[in-house]
């Protein structure tokens, strides 16, 4: 499973690039392995607010539905349309080109939260059990 | 529990589910690849979890003409027979297979692996008849060799010609490798091929056998978008004890010419009553997956709920089966909610895809 350094993740496997007072925000590699074949991607309009924790997007495999949450409250400045017709590319390129939304942070703080690569590591290690 | 194919399944780093109670593999490398590997070449699905209860004795053509809907008096050895077993309202307690394998001495029913207990109980409640009943669903494997390369992989492994096996019938065989093994040339897929019951002991080879000569190992998961593209029904999802066949549009594996059988007269006086709902296909016509529970609508007024719903692999949109009222039609639009969007859709009678059967 594919856990790149320097990137932050949440309990509910997403990760977390910062981009200055953005963060860009995807699924990670364990994500997509659990899922499977994803068949569908859709986000909440550009432009609108988001509470940490809330629902940004649905992403759904061929089995089952789910959700993608925001790390952090802020505006979503982008999504990643791309997603909308090749939703395929997240069992593809998860950390890369299906990168899902890309929020301006309310607090740059709320990042604090957050895991590192590592803490992450051991994270899946222990919820394997 | 598991399947005597577990290992095999681990050995192959299958992705692993509790399918009632059942550790089995739900897909391999991916339900994409499995599903099309099935629909183009050949795909191998472990059915093990499925139940296999014979019935033999003085009177048990007579039992078994009373707790199943289909005339199994006139079955031949070989035949076999998609059927019911109804409760008195007529509501669906299980679907099965009648396997005829002695002329009105023996027969084996293959039942859905979460009713097997259920199925055991109901049969030996109804046995006036006194017919004997034996479950041999754990020393039983069932092993599904799907798809249009079936023969040739029947050919290699086994020296064995499907052309000259019809549809819905079966063979006994004894191979040197494998024991007695019961070929029957059904399935649950619409890619044609055939099912294989042997003894639990005898699986992995036959298994490994048919992976090296080139079938996909399939999960549940696409045995489920397989299923679903035909429009076979799921027992538990678009069929159980609260609808008839009548209403899942299965009037095929009801037999009404046939004496007296349990949920006859409920059949019949919904035939004179009329329904109210039937199950129907549902094809999206936009972007969107429909799933179990979502609500079907027609100018705005609730028509339906879909029973069982994916994408479809090889028409790239989304399908369900759905239980409709009677204000709708086969080639209506209707629109499906999806969480909180309303999705065209077009009413269908399944196939969703054309299967590749041979008779």
């Amino acid at each position: 499973m594919k856990i790149p350094e320097g990137l932050m993740y949440t309990q509910d496997h997403e990760w977390a690039k910062i981009e200055k007072k953005a963060i860009r925000v995807g699924i990670t590699d364990h994500a997509q392995s659990e899922l499977g074949d994803i068949v569908f991607v859709e986000f909440i309009e550009k432009g609108s607010h988001i509470t940490a924790g809330e629902s940004l997007g649905t992403i759904e495999s061929v089995k089952a539905v789910s959700e993608i949450y925001a790390p952090v409250s802020g505006t979503i400045l982008e999504v990643n349309e791309l997603l909308l017709d090749t939703p395929e590319l997240v069992n593809q390129d998860c950390y890369g080109d299906a990168w899902m939304a890309l929020i301006e942070m309310d607090d740059p703080t709320e990042t604090d939260n957050l895991m590192n690569a590592k803490v992450y590591g051991e994270f899946l290690s222990a919820e394997a059990k | 529990m598991k399947t005597s194919l577990y290992p095999e399944h681990v050995k192959l780093c299958a992705r692993i589910v509790d399918f009632h109670g059942w550790d089995m593999p739900v897909w391999y490398t991916g339900i994409k690849d499995e599903h099309m590997a099935t629909r183009e070449s050949s795909g191998l699905f472990d059915a093990s979890h499925m139940g296999e209860i014979f019935v033999s004795g003085k009177h048990c053509t007579a039992f078994l003409n009373r707790i199943l809907t289909r005339d199994v008096s006139s079955m031949k050895p070989g035949k076999v027979y998609y059927t019911f077993f109804l409760n008195d309202k007529a509501g669906i307690i299980d679907d099965l297979t009648v396997y005829c394998i002695e002329e009105q001495e023996r027969y084996m029913l293959c039942v859905n692996a979460s009713n097997i207990p259920v199925d055991l109980n109901w049969i030996h409640e109804q046995n006036k008849e006194k017919a004997v009943i034996e479950d041999k669903s754990p020393q039983t494997a069932l092993i599904a060799l799907q798809g249009p390369g079936s023969a040739e992989i029947l050919k290699t492994c086994m020296d064995f010609d499907l052309e000259d096996l019809r549809y819905f019938t079966f063979c006994k065989i004894n191979s040197p490798e494998y024991g007695d093994l019961m070929i029957s040339k059904t399935g649950y897929t619409g890619a044609g091929g055939v099912e294989i019951f042997l003894a639990a002991e005898n699986s992995s080879p036959l298994w490994r056998s048919f992976v090296d000569a080139g079938a996909t190992p399939c999960g549940l998961g696409a045995r489920d978008t397989l299923r679903l593209e035909m429009g076979y029904p799921l027992h538990g999802n678009d069929i159980d004890e609260t609808t008839t066949p009548l209403e899942a549009q299965l009037d095929f594996a009801i037999d009404m010419s046939k004496n007296d059988f349990i949920g006859k007269e409920s059949l019949a006086a919904q035939t004179s009553k009329g329904l109210s709902r039937r199950l129907f296909g549902v094809e999206l016509l936009e972007k969107g997956i429909p799933r179990q529970g979502y609500h079907c609508l027609k100018a705005g007024q609730e028509v339906g709920i879909i029973t069982s719903g994916s994408i479809s692999p090889v028409l790239g949109h989304g399908i369900a089966l759905a239980y409709l009222d009677n204000s709708v039609h086969e080639d209506e639009e209707i629109a499906v909610l999806v969480r909180s969007k309303l999705i065209r859709a077009k009413v269908k009678r399944p196939p969703f895809v054309k299967g590749t059967i041979s008779k």
